[in-house]
């Protein structure tokens, strides 16, 4: 007899509905503003642990490797010249040797560009007049800790790819080159100066 | 082991900051380069002098190289390669702002010498049309025919054996012909090790006293490179002396002196590539060198 079937019918959806609602309820942060059962099925930021965020600190510089008996400490790897695709391709070289010979390189960065303007002085006269502008480009591989055994043979590898137009030159790192590379504030300067009088 | 190899690793590590550059001015012969060694002040350990001395008389040797001043000639396969790369770009590159002004110049001369030419209409009052860049172009390349470069091959040069400008793009090593135990040979510059310095020292004490004029060298570790075992024949053999081991470092070169192209006494050294060496060294010092010397 319809009636009672279709009643029965209304009350199983309803008791369904009730459950949901229940285990919603029950949950953590329960909303319960959605009906549709399959609200918030798609979340998972609520399982993961809360972390603080890191605030982001001034650029600090990596602690110099000191030198022992048996390898150097942090060197500077600067590879310079005119031509940008030479240098940039040397220094990859210099990287990738590294890698192959399992020497750590720490760090890798680009000093910035010098023009120079070249300027001849005209046939007949006495102004100059500017005839080209050059750029020298650097880039700078750091290293940590090369084996004395091993220097050699890796100075001596660089020293026979080193291509025409290109300059080589290892250094020790020191706190000097650091801080070259940062720009000079003379405001900051003067109040510290004006701080420490 | 005998006190120089425990003498060099407790000596304080000699650091270095060098300088290398690859120019073409200046002394054909030679990259400019410089190296500064600073000795670190640090901790002197004493190794007392150890009563049981060796059997083994130790000298050190050092193994002397120019590097290539010129790059290699490309093989034929690399030169076909690099002329397709290079037409490969320049179809893909944009034109440049001097390509850029040749055009539009010329195309302000064909405007001009059209009949309907009112130089009113002119937008650009700048006074390009006093120098062209075709002008330009054309002193440049005046410039440029002037300019005489230095042959990159030098038959005369190549074949003197002791000059250290042959071969410019190939290294080169130093043998010298020193005496030893009777027999003239050609060896790799070497010095006997004396009590009290390091294997390094004699390294440098073998190349400054070669007969030849002042080499400047920079070494470019403690470390040495190889080691060579003699021992000698039966004959000779006694319980003081077994043998010799000659222990090579490697030096970069960095300047040959004033006097390279005037030394008399050339016979004594000569500047060889690897595969010129094989011809004058002894097969098992041969086999020794070779395991040391690259040959890029």
């Amino acid at each position: 007899y319809l009636p009672v079937s279709v009643q029965l019918q209304t009350s199983f959806t309803q008791q369904t509905l009730n459950q949901t609602l229940s285990l919603y309820a029950a949950s953590a942060n329960g909303r319960q503003y959605h009906s549709m059962p399959t609200h918030g099925i798609g979340r998972w930021k609520h399982l993961l642990t809360k972390t603080v965020k890191k605030k982001k600190e001034r650029y600090q510089m990596k602690a110099l490797v000191p030198w022992t008996d048996v390898s150097y400490g942090t060197l500077n790897v600067t590879v310079s010249g005119y031509d940008m695709t030479l240098v940039e391709h040397y220094a990859q070289h210099v990287h990738q040797l590294c890698n192959r010979l399992s020497i750590r390189a720490a760090l890798c960065y680009a000093l910035p560009t010098r023009t120079e303007e070249v300027m001849l002085m005209q046939e007949h006269g006495t102004k100059m007049y500017v005839d080209a502008a050059l750029q020298t480009h650097q880039r700078v591989v750091q290293l940590s800790s090369v084996n004395t055994t091993l220097c050699p043979v890796f100075m001596e590898v660089l020293l026979k790819n080193q291509p025409e137009g290109v300059q080589l030159s290892v250094k020790e790192h020191t706190e000097e080159d650091f801080r070259s590379r940062f720009k000079v504030r003379p405001e900051l300067q003067e109040l510290m100066a004006q701080m420490n009088q | 082991m005998a006190a120089p190899c425990g003498g060099t690793m407790a000596r304080p590590l000699v650091q270095f900051a060098s300088c290398f550059r690859r120019t073409a001015v200046g002394k054909t012969g030679f990259r400019r380069f410089s190296g500064t060694s600073l000795c670190r002040a640090a901790v002197q350990t004493e190794r007392a002098t150890e009563s049981a001395s060796s059997p083994w008389t130790l000298m050190a040797a050092v193994c002397l190289q120019r590097l290539p001043v010129i790059s290699a000639p490309c093989s034929p396969v690399e030169q076909r390669f690099k002329q397709l790369v290079q037409q490969m770009e320049l179809e893909n590159s944009l034109l440049s702002d001097h390509e850029l002004r040749l055009l539009e110049d010329a195309e302000r001369m064909s405007r001009k010498q059209a009949d309907n030419y009112d130089s009113d209409e002119e937008n650009d009052s700048r006074d390009q049309d006093i120098v062209l860049a075709q002008d330009l172009e054309d002193s440049w390349e005046q410039k440029l025919k002037s300019f005489q470069p230095a042959p990159r091959v030098r038959a005369d040069v190549d074949e003197d054996l002791s000059s250290a400008e042959r071969c410019l793009a190939d290294s080169l090593v130093l043998l010298a012909e020193q005496q030893v135990g009777g027999e003239k040979l050609w060896l790799l510059p070497q010095a006997q090790w004396q009590q009290g310095e390091t294997l390094r020292q004699t390294a440098e004490r073998a190349l400054t006293s070669l007969p030849a004029a002042a080499l400047a060298a920079t070494f470019l570790s403690n470390a040495p490179c190889g080691v060579y075992k003699y021992k000698l024949p039966r004959a000779v053999r006694t319980d003081r002396s077994v043998g010799t081991k000659v222990f090579f470092f490697k030096a970069i070169l960095s300047d040959a002196g004033p006097s390279a192209a005037a030394a008399p006494a050339n016979a004594h050294f000569m500047w060889l590539k690897k595969s010129e060496m094989q011809r004058f060294l002894k097969p098992a010092y041969a086999m020794k060198v070779n395991s040391f010397i690259l040959n890029l």
